[in-house]
């Protein structure tokens, strides 16, 4: 019986955007072998750091090191023959291919699923996209912000009251991970299908429609209220709101339902607010929340965030302190539930980054391997697996790998 | 074929936003997914906004219905304990069981994975709570917003100098809720080859922190918070949403290398910013950002987003305006793609709803059916499913265990 929940799979991805490899990365770090196809110049994430020093080098990119442990690294240039009878061979034996490849690019390199799926009718193809593979903005260009912009998220983002500050995006490339996360579960989807079916089948995410089905209640304001949405969304219900404790730091002051609010009202120590009927309820609470703000900032500032975040908890009073990473690398809740995990890079060194997004009782979440180095399997796969010659090897690549 | 999880059942015990995005993509992909409601206990959803004329209803919001189209819906009251028994004949119906209570409640409930796998051994479940089991905070309640400071979201994100700022929606919500549905289908996965069920605890504080990788990547190397930095970024310049022609109206721009760059001032008619000393590349562009800045300001400050998006596209540079709910609403690529989705619903007729964000070629996915109004599928379950007389059914009704 395996130990794994995907081991035996065996998924081939390309990278561009982070998405590609977030997505394998998902299945990589419950057991399936994911070999990435890596142009010989290295995946672009590689690029990017963040680097240690600053200094750029293309085996200590922090985005590359994050998204890519588990994974066997294959350097090979797609765009040529060669390199297309490689792939051929490397798809018709594998479950998975999974690529973040612009649509236009696809067609001019000839890499249309129809054609592989002749030779390995099993396999299970996803294509990743800014905006899908059909429609007036199919070959439209895009990077994380503009495809941010394009959903929608951008918009919501941003600072109330302030006109002259622009829509904002949030840290990291969120439309990479949500393609990602969105492109991993379609293909576990695909390969739930195959069980029965016995075929693989052709699978397409739109980065685009990912971030448009997730803008919370903000995109219905429209449909059903012909209202446009406005920076941070909308707020309906109050209070919610960052205030600053007497230490710096920020609490993250909320409450949803009623009877949390009620025992903020305790813990506030102000009964009389019980009497006010510009705090009756929580949609009240909203409409009039620029002459309550005051008051709970004041109180807010009395007190140091830590203390303040955990007298609500102890009330059931969903505050939330506004963490710095260095607080949640200490946190002893995080070290009690080992969360972190600790990898050694060969050029990189130790780090430690998160861990498992989910514990699985049975079948283990775990880095088995750092990230590789550039072409780190280029012999084992190319020449054990496939039977290629170092020489042959060699002329795939150029003279960039050894 | 219908969808690839076409003859799955998922008894689903989520509320408010997260739990219903994990079990919406079940129901995207043909699963049958049981709401077990309550009026003792109305999801927080049902009693939040939009709703149409502004008239509120436990059916009528467009936030429940966005995120539970294509699912059933029956009322249980599982505090009482002839609810829970019931519950768990349904659990052993299914083959997935999804929760998002604070810690804990469900095993008080009697409910806990240990409860539910004697009446489904192979059973897949799934915890989706704030903070997980286990661990000094494991008792604590969370809700979607409060992720976004806690796992460290609110710090990195914001204007260089202010203070640290929300993302604009609960991102710990949805981005738990598709990651629970991965881990779900891959438990599933390995259950359909092995025989064997099992539990999942998800920390929604965790699976956040998850997507900001590169955020910790960066203090582990450097030991230092990465500074808010608004839209900039240190591999691109320029990288940012400018002010365009009218009021509140942007432009998001970003050029990953010089070409990009040159074709830029190509359609800015400024062939000679190009060359400029200050921007020719990627680095002189990061020193002199603010200056660049203001160069395409003055230029984007002319223009109408879209057409400008458009006039870019057409010279290869990446933009777009930050689309607003009315403009997703009517922008025309995504109607061609058919992405938005229109059931009739009996409360609140037809409405415009974000569909599937993914496309299969050989089981097609779609929703099936608008978000159910309170206990749409009584019958269906607990007359047809359970095969409950008619008596038995209005008993229940009356002691409000059907409620």
């Amino acid at each position: 019986m395996p130990e794994r929940a995907l081991q035996g799979l065996t998924v081939i991805e390309h990278n561009r955007t982070g998405a590609a490899s977030y997505a394998s990365k998902l299945m990589a770090d419950l057991g399936a072998e994911v070999i990435k196809l890596e142009p010989p110049a290295g995946d672009p994430d590689r690029n990017l750091g963040p680097f240690p020093g600053g200094v750029p080098h293309i085996e200590k990119s922090g985005t590359f090191l994050y998204l890519n442990c588990n994974k066997q690294s294959v350097t090979l240039d797609i765009t040529t023959d060669s390199g297309r009878q490689v792939l051929d061979s490397l798809l018709r034996d594998a479950d998975v291919f999974i690529h973040d490849i612009p649509p236009a690019e696809v067609g001019s390199l000839s890499l249309a699923y129809e054609r592989f799926c002749q030779t390995n009718s099993r396999l299970v193809w996803t294509a990743i996209s800014p905006f899908g593979e059909s429609g007036p903005h199919r070959d439209w260009k895009a990077y994380d912000l503009t495809t941010l912009s394009a959903g929608g998220w951008t918009w919501l983002n941003g600072w109330p009251g302030h006109p002259e500050m622009p829509p904002l995006r949030p840290f990291g490339r969120q439309s990479a991970y949500q393609a990602g996360v969105n492109a991993a579960l379609a293909t576990m989807g695909a390969l739930f299908a195959r069980l029965r079916t016995g075929r693989g089948q052709h699978v397409e995410v739109s980065a685009q429609e990912c971030i448009t089905a997730i803008l919370e209640m903000t995109f219905a304001f429209w449909p059903y209220m012909n209202t446009p949405t406005a920076r941070w969304g909308q707020r309906p219900i109050h209070p919610i709101d960052f205030f600053q404790c007497k230490d710096g730091g920020w609490i993250f002051v909320l409450c949803v339902e009623e009877h949390q609010w009620q025992r903020l009202v305790e813990l506030m120590d102000t009964p009389e607010w019980t009497q006010w009927d510009v705090a009756a309820n929580r949609f009240v609470r909203a409409s009039n929340w620029d002459a309550l703000r005051p008051f709970m900032e004041e109180w807010a500032s009395q007190w140091t965030t830590d203390e303040l975040y955990r007298a609500a908890q102890a009330k059931r009073i969903p505050f939330a302190p506004a963490s710095t990473l260095g607080q949640l690398l200490d946190s002893e809740h995080l070290k009690a539930r080992g969360f972190f995990v600790e990898v050694a890079y060969p050029d990189a060194g130790k780090i430690t980054q998160p861990g498992a997004p989910f514990k699985v009782s049975e079948t283990p979440w775990e880095i088995r391997t750092p990230a590789p180095t550039i072409g780190q399997h280029n012999e084992d796969i190319l020449g054990e697996r496939l039977g290629l010659s170092i020489a042959e090897i060699r002329s795939l690549n150029g003279a960039k790998v050894a | 074929m219908g969808g690839p999880l076409e003859g799955i059942r998922v008894a689903d015990f989520t509320w408010v936003w997260a739990g219903p995005t994990c079990t919406l993509q079940l129901a995207h992909m043909g699963a049958e997914v049981i709401r077990m409601e309550s009026m003792r206990r109305v999801c927080t959803l049902r009693m939040l906004p939009p709703w149409p004329d502004g008239q509120p209803g436990i059916n009528r919001s467009g936030y429940f219905n966005q995120y539970n189209q294509g699912k059933r819906s029956i009322q249980l009251d599982i505090s009482k304990p002839e609810g829970v028994e019931i519950a768990k004949h349904i659990v052993a119906m299914s083959d997935i069981a999804v929760e998002n209570f604070a810690s804990n409640v469900i095993d008080r409930l009697g409910l806990g994975y240990d409860e539910l796998r004697k009446v489904k051994p192979d059973l897949v479940m799934i915890s989706m709570s704030g903070y997980g089991r286990g661990g000094p905070e494991s008792g604590y309640v969370s809700y979607g917003p409060a992720q976004v400071p806690l796992s460290g979201m609110s710090q990195l994100t914001g204007y260089a100098g202010w203070q640290p700022m929300h993302v604009g929606m609960s991102y710990g919500d949805p981005n738990a809720g598709l990651h629970a549905a991965f881990a779900v289908l891959s438990a599933l996965f390995y259950r359909e080859r092995t025989g064997k069920g099992q539990y999942i605890d998800m920390s929604q504080q965790e699976s956040t922190i998850a997507v900001l990788g590169e955020g910790f990547m960066e203090y582990a190397m450097n030991g230092a918070q990465p500074p808010r930095n608004g839209n900039r970024v240190a591999h691109m310049a320029p990288h940012g949403v400018f002010m365009a022609a009218g009021e509140d109206r942007w432009l998001s721009i970003a050029c990953a290398d010089d070409e990009e760059w040159e074709a830029l001032c190509g359609v800015m008619v400024r062939p000679e910013l190009a060359r400029d000393p200050r921007f020719q590349k990627l680095a002189d562009r990061k020193a002199n950002e603010d200056d660049l800045e203001a160069e395409i300001t003055s230029w984007t400050l002319m223009q109408d987003p879209l057409e400008a998006s458009e006039r870019l596209q057409a010279a290869g540079i990446a933009a777009s305006p930050p689309l607003m709910n009315r403009e997703l609403s009517e922008d025309p690529h995504l109607a061609t793609r058919n992405f938005f989705v229109e059931r009739e619903h009996p409360e609140v007729g037809i409405r415009q709803h974000a569909g599937i964000p993914w496309r299969m070629s050989d089981t097609p996915c779609e929703v099936r059916r608008a978000a159910p109004v309170l206990g749409q599928d009584n019958d269906y379950v607990f007359g047809e499913l359970l095969r409950m007389s008619g008596e038995r059914i209005a008993d229940l009704k009356a002691r409000q265990v059907i409620y």
